[in-house]
């Protein structure tokens, strides 16, 4: 089955330029009166046409500074998404021990055990006598103050790391 | 690396030199400012004729423009990037046509565009105006990209994603569709 008409090419490259039908030969335009296909197309193309410089006359868009800075947020909220989704994946890992932790701590206290007594164990565990004098390992406040020194090392260290990065 | 310096500076629209998100640095807040002057009409014509709603147009302009934006731009200029935008404008109405009830545009009847259309905007007393409300919705996309917008074949099968030994028939038949709703006065209302 043949589509159209072999001079639409050559009919639609004229009523782009404006040529038509002016500025065509007579044959050519004998040749459209005759023929549908490109009788059609002459029609449909001169509606349109007409159509859309009408449309774009009614068109109000938006100032294009406006829509940049759109855009611009939606790429910044769209990154920071990106960014945000491993933290918050960190933070329910952290939780999630966190209730485990709780949940096994407090089975254990029901059951009457000594949960501390590890505590006590500490400084033999981690060889800690061998820093210690004789006497000193044996008396518990100096385990609680050694346990602090370390906490506290552990937490200036954390902030130290913290504030670093954000310098960064 | 610092998350700061992956996000570009909203507030100077600055778009250099951005890491994770490369896709806007092909043009500039001035390089945009110029396509959108040349393409802002001719899209908004094209999806308010197409919708046959002003308002939908509007709304579909500043997502395309958007999408457009915040999507891998084409590289092959200025023509490229406008049928990109056109493509997404196309994909914009589709998903539009979609959303009321899951269905191909196709299966869609034309009385429920008809319906919509309550902008006295578009209600065209013109011929074609007229014409183009009987169409179907992939007819009037057909149509006007190719008589509109003087678009190929290859480049219509590119923005509609149909295929494109599909688009000379489907054109062809809507053509001769309108020519006569056109030329006789069996015109729907």
């Amino acid at each position: 089955m043949r589509l159209g008409c072999a001079l639409e090419k050559e009919i639609t490259g004229l009523l782009d330029r404006g040529h038509w039908p002016e500025a065509c030969s007579d044959e050519l335009r004998a040749h459209v009166a005759g023929c549908r296909a490109c009788r059609e197309l002459v029609l449909v193309k001169q509606a349109f046409g007409s159509e859309r410089i009408k449309a774009a006359g009614e068109a109000r868009p938006e100032s294009p500074g406006v829509i940049w800075w759109r855009a611009q947020l939606r790429r910044r909220s769209a990154a920071m998404e990106r960014i945000e989704k491993p933290v918050l994946g960190a933070q329910i890992f952290a939780l999630a021990v966190c209730l485990a932790a709780t949940v096994y701590l407090f089975s254990l206290a029901r059951r009457g055990f000594d949960w501390l007594a590890w505590l006590g164990e500490l400084p033999r565990v981690l060889h800690f006598g061998s820093l210690l004098s004789d006497s000193a390992g044996n008396s518990p406040w100096e385990i609680w103050l050694l346990i602090s020194v370390g906490a506290m090392v552990a937490v200036m260290g954390g902030l130290i790391v913290y504030v670093a990065s954000e310098k960064r | 690396m610092n998350w700061e310096s992956a996000i570009p500076d909203v507030l100077t629209g600055d778009a250099t030199g951005v890491a994770a998100a490369p896709a806007c640095a092909s043009m500039d807040s001035e390089g945009f400012a110029a396509f959108y002057e040349r393409s802002a009409r001719p899209l908004w014509a094209y999806l308010a004729r197409v919708s046959g709603n002003a308002a939908l147009a509007d709304d579909l302009l500043q997502e395309s423009f958007m999408r457009f934006l915040c999507a891998d731009q084409p590289q092959d200029g200025e023509v490229g990037a406008r049928r990109y935008l056109f493509r997404i404008a196309t994909n914009l109405l589709r998903d539009h046509w979609r959303r009321p009830r899951s269905a191909s545009i196709e299966d869609i009847s034309p009385e429920l565009f008809q319906a919509r259309d309550q902008s006295a905007a578009c209600d065209s007393r013109a011929m074609l105006g007229l014409a183009m409300k009987t169409m179907r919705p992939r007819e009037r996309q057909l149509l006007w990209l190719a008589y509109a917008e003087g678009y190929s074949h290859r480049e219509i099968a590119e923005i509609t994603g149909l295929a494109s030994a599909s688009i000379r028939l489907l054109l062809f038949r809507a053509r001769r569709k309108i020519a006569r709703l056109l030329t006789d006065d069996r015109r729907v209302p």
